[in-house]
């Protein structure tokens, strides 16, 4: 998605499609969660504390969060989301509002870590995080199909073994 | 990283033991009740219980055994201590009950520190801080500490562990002896107390120390304190307090600076920087020269005014960055400058950030002041605190030279060798780092930013804080500047 102030190039590749269905699913557990929390809050906490254009304020927030995590954000994010390995580093772009574009030379790659949630593993998804010496300068790339993030973090740390500088 | 304990010792003479501290630190363990602090909570429902109504009788009982207790806590903690500098390894044994052995690979080891408070001063010992943090893990475990060793051990144990990297330096670590590298970089002004009053950490410690003596006093009983509630104190008295209350407190920001900073002294020796500093407690950091990176000059709002500053050096692998990276506690900007100039070069003078940046921080810096004003003129109307909206058009008001501060502070620059980002206005920062420490490109545009056609670039570093960012630059000049501020040719994969 390009837009005319982008400070930075984007990076080529997108995500794997069954990422939207990830975050589909991350919203409606979020939403699953809002709905006990507002349902205990309406049961328990009597009229009296609560007036009623509060009650309505709160259901209706719930009902907009969920509906923009489920039916809006797994579209924007994965519009947004990109990802790209080139010879000499890696570069992400995440977010949806706030956008984030982070990269990370080859040379000063530390640790290359693929991890695998439980939602992930349903979805058969990974991640690729590549870490350096800053604990700023993480690289994450989000929701791989598994066996291209397990191909990713073999070649980058392989490469990052060849190509290692002082690292720091 | 874990190697068996037998072998790190291999080339030792045979039969060498680990070392132990000096006994005499059982002495100063037991005076400040270092293992028996822990009792404490154990011993106040103790109290409660018994009963202190024998008086000073129970009272001295109590002390008698506390002091047992610490003394043969002290004498424990001595004797399950040991410690061995190996050729490729440190190793520090400790523990009551359960044992402990830690193992630090000489190569990892960043820092030494050698510090003496007062009591090891008295008794001629030194602790020796060995700090060993492993890339981005920034916790306090990586520290080994050596208590108590006699002074002259303590300053072998500094020059070996660290005269081993630059090949062939004698290991002579004396301080009787100067070694013929040594450079005196910087020197101590007691002038330079002067700015203490302007630094907000030093005004801050005699204000928590007066919290502490209330919160004391409130927590002891009633019959201990003397009744002062005469008549009620008048407003001219108030206001000769809080007259008598500056000076004092300026008094006691001077007194803190002198005790931290006293008799500091920068010196270059071989591969390391040295920094000596403290009156009471004698603080003895090295760094080392190559893992150098850049380092920050930090100016608070006061210090600005009166034209002083602080300079951090930014160390890869350094824990506890802050307080260890000090090169200059407190001194003046020009001073400051000349310093910053010997770790890094000097990128050339900053660009400052477009307009919209301006805007952006106003926007925030008055948005503050604008909401308390709107809810003031509600509650004026409603409840008649008149007082709310009047808080609120101050706040405003005050938020104008701030976002305008802010925006001042802003700015960035790219030299040959190194570069530089600045910001921030209550503690203003300025970071000048070299191009090769750069480990990766962070850049964040929100919504907003987007339509004002800015973005935020942070430099991820593996040193001090991690990242050091560029606020609000504008959006085209983002490509450019990482190429510029980066080595290699990797960061033009940015490039649109």
């Amino acid at each position: 998605m390009s837009t005319p102030a982008a400070p930075v190039r984007d990076p080529a590749w997108s995500l794997s499609r069954s990422a939207i269905g990830l975050w589909v699913a991350e919203g409606v557990i979020g939403a699953l969660v809002w709905v006990a929390v507002v349902t205990a809050v309406l049961t328990l906490v009597p009229e009296s504390a609560l007036p009623s254009p509060l009650r309505w304020a709160l259901v209706a927030f719930a009902v907009l969060e969920a509906g923009v995590t489920i039916s809006i954000r797994p579209w924007v994010r994965y519009r947004v989301h990109r990802w790209e390995v080139t010879g000499e580093a890696v570069y992400t772009l995440t977010g949806w509002l706030t956008r984030t574009w982070t990269l990370v030379p080859i040379s000063r790659i530390q640790t290359v870590d693929v991890t695998r949630g439980v939602l992930q593993q349903l979805f058969g998804l990974a991640t690729v995080a590549v870490l350096t010496a800053s604990s700023q300068g993480t690289v994450r790339v989000l929701h791989l199909e598994a066996d291209v993030a397990q191909r990713v973090a073999d070649d980058l740390a392989r490469r990052a073994e060849l190509v290692r500088d002082e690292a720091t | 990283m874990t190697e068996p304990a037998v072998d790190v010792g291999g080339d030792r003479a045979p039969g060498d033991r680990p070392l132990r501290a000096s006994p005499r630190v059982v002495l100063v363990h037991t005076a400040t009740f270092r293992q028996a602090r822990q009792l404490v909570p154990v011993l106040i429902p103790v109290a409660a219980l018994v009963g202190l109504d024998d008086g000073l009788l129970t009272v001295v009982v109590m002390a008698v055994v506390v002091t047992a207790l610490s003394l043969a806590a002290s004498v424990l903690s001595w004797w399950r201590f040991g410690y061995a500098d190996g050729q490729t390894a440190v190793v520090v044994t400790r523990g009551l009950l359960a044992r402990s052995v830690r193992t630090v690979p000489n190569d990892r080891i960043r820092g030494v520190e050698v510090e003496a408070p007062p009591l090891h001063r008295l008794l001629g010992l030194v602790r020796v801080r060995i700090d060993a943090a492993a890339g981005s893990v920034g916790a306090n475990e990586e520290e080994l500490v050596i208590d108590g060793v006699p002074r002259a051990e303590g300053d072998r144990l500094r020059a070996r562990l660290l005269a081993r990297r630059p090949a062939g330096a004698p290991a002579t670590g004396d301080d009787a002896r100067p070694e013929p590298a040594e450079e005196e970089i910087a020197r101590f002004d007691p002038r330079w107390l002067l700015y203490a009053p302007l630094v907000g950490s030093y005004l801050v410690v005699p204000l928590a120390a007066v919290g502490t003596l209330f919160r004391l006093v409130q927590e002891l009983p009633d019959a201990v304190v003397p009744d002062v509630t005469g008549p009620e104190p008048s407003p001219h008295l108030l206001v000769i307090g809080l007259v008598a209350a500056v000076p004092l407190l300026a008094l006691t920001a001077v007194v803190g600076a002198a005790v931290v900073t006293w008799g500091y002294r920068l010196v270059r020796r071989g591969g390391s920087l040295v920094a000596v500093r403290g009156l009471l407690t004698r603080r003895h950091t090295e760094l080392e020269v190559d893992r150098i990176r850049g380092g920050t000059l930090s100016e608070g709002l006061g210090m600005r005014w009166a034209r002083a500053a602080r300079v951090n050096a930014l160390v890869t692998g350094l824990g506890q960055a802050n307080r260890r990276g000090q090169l200059l506690p407190l001194g003046p900007r020009a001073e400051a400058l000349r310093l910053l100039g010997r770790l890094v070069e000097d990128p050339g003078p900053l660009t400052g950030h477009p307009r919209a940046a301006l805007r952006r921080r106003l926007a925030r810096a008055l948005a503050a002041g604008l909401l308390v004003t709107a809810v003031g003129a509600w509650t004026a109307a409603a409840l008649g605190w008149w007082w709310v909206p009047v808080a609120g058009v101050v706040l405003t008001v005050l938020g104008v030279p701030m976002g305008i501060g802010r925006y001042r502070a802003l700015g960035h620059a790219a030299g040959p060798r190194s570069f530089s980002v600045r910001s921030g206005w209550l503690v203003r920062e300025q970071a000048v780092l070299q191009r090769r420490a750069v480990v990766g490109w962070q850049v964040r545009q929100s919504v907003l930013q987007r339509r004002a056609g800015l973005a935020t670039v942070v430099a991820c570093v593996g040193a001090g804080s991690g990242g050091y960012a560029a606020v609000d630059m504008a959006a085209g000049e983002v490509p450019g500047f990482t190429a510029a501020a980066s080595s290699g040719t990797w960061a033009g994969t940015l490039a649109p």
